[in-house]
């Protein structure tokens, strides 16, 4: 049995589900997004999955970003915002998400 | 900061080159703002290190995206290229001139030889006597000779499978060239 396989499938199609609907609570910097996934172990992922990724989500203009000074010893962070397109991007991912739990549901009650 | 993190920073920033500068200056903040956020919380430099992976991985990370969208420098595209001038130059010189010499010199054979038959069937039959007439025509050895006429049709069915073949080279030469020129132009160089 390899479910660490399957695991990491999953993984891969959420995680930028999982990003949007964060930043769309709230704006959040990189090392934010990155230890609150690390609480899950599911969607838990490293510095080098999460920053190409947010670059990526910029880059398509789902998410914006600003860099922001921190209180005095800590240092500026780069925060991500949720942009209009984002959030069109967020529903029509929650419908489809929506679909695949049904649709499982479905076939486990047949 | 610490000399690793400002080492590690300093090795990331080396693999992200092939990123444009202000992306890259952006990147480096990034990271170096992580570390800081890490050192505050009292972790040290070698875990944050060892957290963030090798730094030629983590600066991979953000180029694979880059490779599979852009076509920007790369040394594949390089290698490539240089393979592609490489053949075509050792074949251009082969090729090339081979196929220029070989197309006009098949189709000018061709012309000539029903024209030599042609004027030995016409010192033939008008018994003109025109000087070194002789040594036209076809040669076997000696073991059949033909009439001047028959030479004649002969040399002149030679002449066209010859025209036509100097043909068929010269249209071999302009593919081969149309060929490179379609190559170079997919290559966008």
């Amino acid at each position: 049995m390899n479910i660490d396989d399957w695991k990491s499938q999953i993984k891969r199609g959420t995680l930028e589900f999982c990003i949007l609907i964060m930043i769309r609570k709230q704006p959040s910097y990189g090392y934010e997004i990155i230890s609150t996934l690390e609480k899950y172990p599911i969607v838990a992922a490293k510095e080098n999955t999460i920053y190409p990724l947010l670059r990526r989500l910029l880059k398509e203009e789902y998410i914006s970003s600003s860099w922001q000074e921190s209180t005095e010893g800590l240092p500026p962070r780069k925060y991500y915002s949720i942009t209009d397109k984002g959030l069109e991007y967020i529903a029509a991912m929650s419908v489809e998400w929506e679909n695949l739990l049904s649709a499982i549901n479905k076939i486990k009650g047949e | 900061m610490e000399k690793v993190l400002n080492e590690y920073l300093e090795k990331m920033e080396k693999y992200l080159r092939p990123i444009a500068v202000s992306e890259r200056v952006d990147i480096i903040k990034e990271i170096k703002s992580e570390m800081q956020e890490l050192q505050s919380n009292d972790i040290p430099a070698e875990q944050i290190i060892e957290r963030l992976g090798n730094p030629k991985d983590l600066a991979k990370a953000y180029l694979g995206d880059l490779l599979s969208k852009e076509s920007r420098f790369s040394w594949n595209r390089f290698l490539v290229v240089c393979a592609f001038y490489s053949l075509v130059g050792f074949s251009g010189m082969v090729v090339i001139p081979s196929l220029a010499i070989i197309a006009p010199t098949f189709i000018i054979c061709g012309i000539m030889s029903p024209v030599l038959a042609a004027v030995k069937m016409i010192d033939y039959i008008f018994a003109l006597g025109i000087p070194y007439v002789e040594n036209i025509g076809i040669f076997l050895g000696g073991i059949v000779t033909f009439n001047p006429i028959v030479e004649f049709i002969i040399s002149l069915v030679i002449g066209v499978l010859l025209c036509w073949t100097g043909r068929g080279v010269w249209k071999l030469l302009v593919l081969y060239c149309k060929k490179i020129g379609k190559t170079v132009s997919n290559l966008s160089i």
